[in-house]
């Protein structure tokens, strides 16, 4: 039974009946004529809209202004990082290192490297050695042997300390560089002969 | 209502516009122009997108992941939308279907947790604390407290009654009467038969109706729970 033939026989709507009206838009020849209905009509449709508004109240309170500028933020951050996938690093398939022709090239370079490495290190060292060697036989000419045969003079172990003193300062400095230390430092013999 | 829907018209063709502008940006691959193009329409909708998600999650901060997504997800399949189709109506579709599924894994994982007094629920009506509460609790220089508790005790019937309709029914009551769709529109949205829709919200105000009537809180609230233990 239709709406229409519901209310044909010109009773006043039912308070149950505006929901189907004001779903359908509205329009029933009743309302058009009948004052009362009209206006419990308009009553209906106001409770309707205010109940519309009081769910856009709610939704704006929790969806302030600030809350929507940090969503448009974050909207657009995402598309950005969504331009910029990120790199997969793939889940190793064994725990053990896997040796793979490429790997065992780079291995021989690198036990190469370390080969040349020791091999110029033992070469400086051997040089080292050499040079060691080699430095008296350069430097020990037959002079400098002699003078330093003439340099040194047997010490009595009998004689008594101012004696080997003496003798050690008699004998003077035998480097040259300390020549400079020596004369500043106050000799025994000196102090002897203001005695 | 002529200027409402030449300012609708105005604004569909400034959308439609802006789409195919990025779209064809994207196929160049200027994408950092694509994204900016692409943020005026994130400012036209995001509003709109977010009182619909809230309408059907119920949480705030939920509702801002799922507008977040489906803007995301649009930007990436904009080059499978057809402009004979309004980007409105194609992007609340999928916010809507996006809101739906949170609300499906919702009432999973509620199946597997236990009700920890009024803490565990679902985000729904008074049992959820949510931001809303904090910034009411704020003090201001509008309503008295007396008036203040009235208005959060009605929307709170309110927020109580939608949350005991049927999801379709509440689908169509909040994106025709709330969102002011027409009913070619909500059936574009939602896929059903424009007679369906009109059956939908006309069930949907009749049942609101009755709930929301003086007198009748504790129907509400029987109605609410026994929704909750229905679902869950």
């Amino acid at each position: 039974m239709s709406l229409r033939e519901r209310f044909a026989g010109g009773g006043h709507l039912a308070d149950r009946h505006f929901a189907r009206l004001w779903a359908d838009g509205g329009n029933h020849p009743h309302l058009a004529s009948c004052a009362a209905c009209r206006l419990r009509f308009a009553e209906f449709g106001a409770w309707a809209a205010a109940i519309g508004e009081e769910f856009q109240v709610e939704a704006d309170r929790a969806f302030t202004s600030d809350r929507l500028a940090t969503q448009q933020v974050q909207i657009n951050r995402r598309l950005e990082a969504m331009e910029r996938p990120g790199r997969v690093i793939v889940f190793p398939k064994s725990t053990r290192a896997v040796i793979t022709g490429r790997s065992h090239g780079r291995r021989w370079v690198a036990a190469a490297a370390a080969g040349l490495i020791a091999g110029v290190g033992l070469g400086q060292v051997l040089d080292l050695h050499r040079a060691i060697e080699r430095e008296p036989a350069t430097h020990f000419t037959a002079a400098t042997a002699a003078e330093r045969a003439n340099a040194i003079r047997p010490v009595s172990t009998t004689d008594g300390d101012e004696d080997f003193l003496n003798g050690a300062e008699a004998m003077g400095p035998r480097v040259k560089e300390l020549r400079a230390l020596d004369d500043m430092t106050p000799h025994s013999r000196e102090l002897l002969r203001r005695k | 209502m002529s200027g409402t829907s030449a300012a609708l018209a105005a604004s569909r063709e400034a959308d439609a516009s802006a789409a195919s502008a990025v779209k064809s940006l994207q196929a160049e691959g200027h994408q950092a122009d694509a994204r900016e193009r692409y943020a005026e329409l994130v400012a036209r909708h995001q509003r709109r997108a977010s009182r619909i998600a809230y309408h059907y999650l119920r949480d705030a901060a939920e509702a801002d992941e799922a507008v977040q997504d489906a803007f995301v997800k649009a930007y990436s399949h904009l080059s499978t939308f057809r402009e004979e189709l309004p980007f409105d109506v194609w992007f609340t579709r999928i916010l809507i279907n996006g809101c739906l599924d949170r609300i499906k894994a919702r009432t999973r994982r509620e199946r597997w947790l236990l009700p920890m007094g009024g803490s565990a629920a679902s985000g729904q009506g008074e049992s959820a604390p949510s931001e809303r509460d904090v910034s009411e609790r704020v003090a201001s220089s509008g309503p008295s407290p007396e008036e203040s508790l009235l208005t959060r005790e009605r929307r709170r019937q309110i927020a109580a009654a939608l949350a005991t309709l049927p999801d379709r029914q509440r689908a169509v009551f909040v994106l025709s009467h709330v969102e002011g769709c027409t009913s070619r529109e909500v059936s574009a949205l939602t896929g059903l038969n424009e007679s369906t829709v009109r059956v939908h919200l006309f069930r949907a105000i009749r049942k609101l109706r009755t709930l929301l009537a003086p007198g009748n809180g504790a129907a509400v609230e029987r109605n609410e729970k026994g929704k909750r233990r229905v679902t869950s």
